[in-house]
């Protein structure tokens, strides 16, 4: 739901309106404080707006640490003058400016303090102004704007704020109510603007983070609650079930997920309501008319919440996860250590980057003598590759960075070391492990690399993943919780189903001509559903031998190696 | 420079067009409002020509790009967050441009314009 109508409405909506009718130091430091919780409530959402199908953005996190660096100004300051509290906030946001769009939001931010100036308090005339201000600001920083972008957001914005002075408007909530319907609108509309956001099926993430900024405070001024959004409903991709299962409190024994499709449109209120009588840490899913529910139940209760939801329609799957049990499993893990390759002074030593624990292991096994935690959406910094490799007693290193993302990165640390650096260009985990096979800690350094990279081309990369968005790519349309198959990086494949994505990836993959597919299974998959898939692959390819890993990686419910 | 190609004949791209596209990207950078000039003499002649690879530098060896920038940055903004922003976008448009990786965005910030005083 959003506030694109006063839901507040007669008496109440008078004293508000009163109430707001100038800002003053203390309003603006209110207002504030609630667009940056709200900000933060939703950053997940801001975050998911990227225009891969793959995650790997930020935005919402930037914007959010840069609200906090200007809140941080005035959290102790005493000042009630709305001109003090302002500068104040565009310094702290100046200083604190993270990525892109902070950069852009402290910016507004100063032209917004500049128009107040000295002010103690502010009427709905200066603060149109100053919306108009800050707009111009923001506009100064950049030779060619783009536009479907926060920029064009902030135009919108300013404008909707002198309309609503010319048609009436008196106090600053009715400025504010306008502001936020017409960021609403513009944030709706950046995909007109911008086309690779309308190829992407996106609208602008920076635009969205200040949009939630706005509607927080017009929420602070509605006093409604900031700190979850009301009802939330996800697209299916964006349902991080893995951390569920990190730390599990007393009357969570059971983690419960339920696909089904309901008879009737869900009424959601009283759906939350009744699994909040059940158990915590509930989340729903959708995706293309099938919801999918999670909940922790105490022991006992477990079969509480299929039995409910069978009453709302048809139940397509349910998944009992016994947490305590995998808890226990969990820590008897933990406590095996990692065993790294020792190297010698004057030995070869390969230092790879691994996406999961399981991974790690794989890689350790093999002979890997450092390892660095990294993947798709977190790449390691030079620093910490350099790190792990200046660590080791000798002077001749390889590097497995494992995903395309990371080449560059680990190119770069060459550079930046005494120690004779090579980088073996794996692009992914079942490369990194091939190359890995092929490796001679005593050979010379030339002829390893030169035999490690000939390794890593006799095997090909299946990955497989949920799109968290709807798009076109390689001739193949994506919808938004469907899985995708990339085949050495190339989107091949595209299904509902995991395991029919998986099948029809391995087609494409020629697995009949293969010798073994090794099925690296991530960290959000049950290990039963994993050994299920596993036992797919083998009633599919009879011939081939089909091993099967914990992998641990998150975003990837499986990688394969077929070779 | 010399790009591969599995047909006989080669690709070559000049750093003429390759600096068109970094001061291209460079300008649609938020936070940099203008390109700037390494010495007096360049600042003139950009001036004059109007010239649309002002304020970029390519150097090629033989299988490698280096790019530097020279750049005017927006009095007021965090010039640390606008130059890293800057460096990324311009490598990542040269790099999907030409296919081929960047190996070095060099970022000089030559001025910084004050369009407004707080």
């Amino acid at each position: 739901m959003t506030l694109t109508e006063p839901i507040v409405e007669g008496e109440l909506r008078f004293r508000l309106m009163e109430r707001y009718r100038v800002l003053d130091g203390l309003l603006l430091r209110l207002l504030t404080e609630a667009g940056m919780n709200w900000l933060r409530t939703n950053a997940a959402v801001v975050n998911a707006l990227n225009v891969f199908p793959v995650p790997d953005g930020d935005t919402g996190t930037n914007m959010t640490l840069t609200m906090q660096s200007a809140w941080a100004e005035i959290a102790n300051l005493p000042d009630r003058s709305v001109g003090k509290i302002a500068h104040a906030l565009a310094h702290g946001a100046l200083m604190g400016a993270r990525g892109n769009s902070g950069v852009i939001l402290s910016q507004l931010w100063r032209g917004f303090a500049r128009s107040l100036d000295e002010r103690y308090e502010v009427d709905a005339r200066g603060l149109a102004a100053a919306l108009a201000e800050a707009r111009d600001t923001a506009y100064k920083g950049v030779v060619r704007p783009v536009e479907g972008t926060i920029l064009t957001v902030s135009k919108d914005v300013a404008e909707a704020a002198s309309q609503a002075l010319e048609s009436g408007a008196g106090s600053s909530l009715e400025i504010l109510e306008a502001v936020v319907r017409a960021a609403d609108d513009s944030v709706q509309h950046t995909p007109e603007l911008l086309p690779v956001l309308k190829d992407a099926g996106v609208v602008d993430s920076g635009g969205k983070g200040l949009f939630f900024i706005l509607e927080g405070m017009l929420r602070a001024a509605y006093r409604l609650p900031l700190d979850r959004p009301l009802i939330s409903i996800q697209p299916l991709g964006e349902m991080a079930l893995a951390e569920a299962a990190e730390s599990v409190e007393p009357g969570q024994d059971w983690e419960v997920v339920v696909d089904f499709r309901p008879e009737v449109p869900l009424d959601l209120p009283s759906f939350y309501q009744r699994l909040e009588s059940m158990g915590t840490s509930i989340q729903v899913g959708e995706g293309d008319g099938l919801y999918r529910m999670h909940i922790h139940v105490p022991d006992t209760t477990q079969f509480l919440p299929i039995e409910y939801v069978h009453t709302l329609g048809t139940v397509t799957n349910v998944h009992l996860e016994n947490l305590m049990d995998q808890m226990a499993a969990r820590a008897k893990n933990a406590a095996a250590p990692l065993r790294l390759a020792k190297v010698e002074s004057g030995q070869i030593a390969v230092v790879a980057v691994s996406p999961g624990p399981g991974l790690a292991r794989v890689f350790a096994s093999l002979g890997v003598a450092a390892l660095v935690e990294g993947g798709q959406t977190m790449n390691p910094s030079t620093q910490e590759i350099l790190g792990a490799l200046e660590d080791l007693p000798t002077e001749d290193i390889l590097i497995l960075p494992n995903n395309d993302n990371i080449l560059l990165t680990a190119r770069q640390v060459a550079d930046l070391t005494a120690k004779r650096v090579r980088v073996i260009p794996t692009s992914s985990v079942p490369q990194g492990i091939a190359a890995m096979l092929a490796h001679d800690p005593n050979g010379d350094p030339a002829l390893v690399a030169s035999a490690m990279e000939a390794a890593l081309r006799q095997v090909r990369t299946g990955e497989l993943t949920l799109a968290t968005r709807s798009v076109e790519l390689d001739g193949i349309a994506v919808r938004e919780g469907q899985f995708i198959g990339l085949l050495d990086g190339r989107l091949v494949v595209a299904d509902g189903s995991l395991e029919t994505a998986m099948l029809s990836l391995l087609e494409k993959a020629d697995a009949s001509q293969a010798e073994l597919i090794t099925v690296y299974s991530g960290a959000d998959l049950l290990p039963a559903e994993a050994g299920r898939l596993a036992d797919r692959i083998r009633g599919a390819w009879p011939k081939q031998e089909v091993e099967l890993h914990e992998g641990g990686q998150p975003h990837y419910p499986l990688i394969l190696s077929i070779e | 420079m010399p790009g591969e190609s599995d047909l006989s004949g080669r690709i070559l791209i000049s750093p003429q067009a390759i600096s068109t596209i970094a001061a291209q990207a460079a300008l649609r950078s938020y936070g940099v409002v203008g390109m700037g000039s390494k010495n007096l003499w360049d600042g003139l002649a950009g001036l004059v020509a109007r010239d649309p690879h002002h304020g970029v530098e390519i150097h090629t060896t033989a299988d490698q790009v280096v790019i530097d920038l020279y750049v005017v940055i927006e009095y007021g903004t965090r010039i640390s967050v606008v130059a890293s922003s800057v460096a990324h976008s311009v490598r990542y448009q040269v790099e999907r441009a030409l296919g081929m990786p960047v190996a070095a965005v060099n970022v000089h910030v030559q001025d910084l314009r004050v369009s407004d005083t707080d």
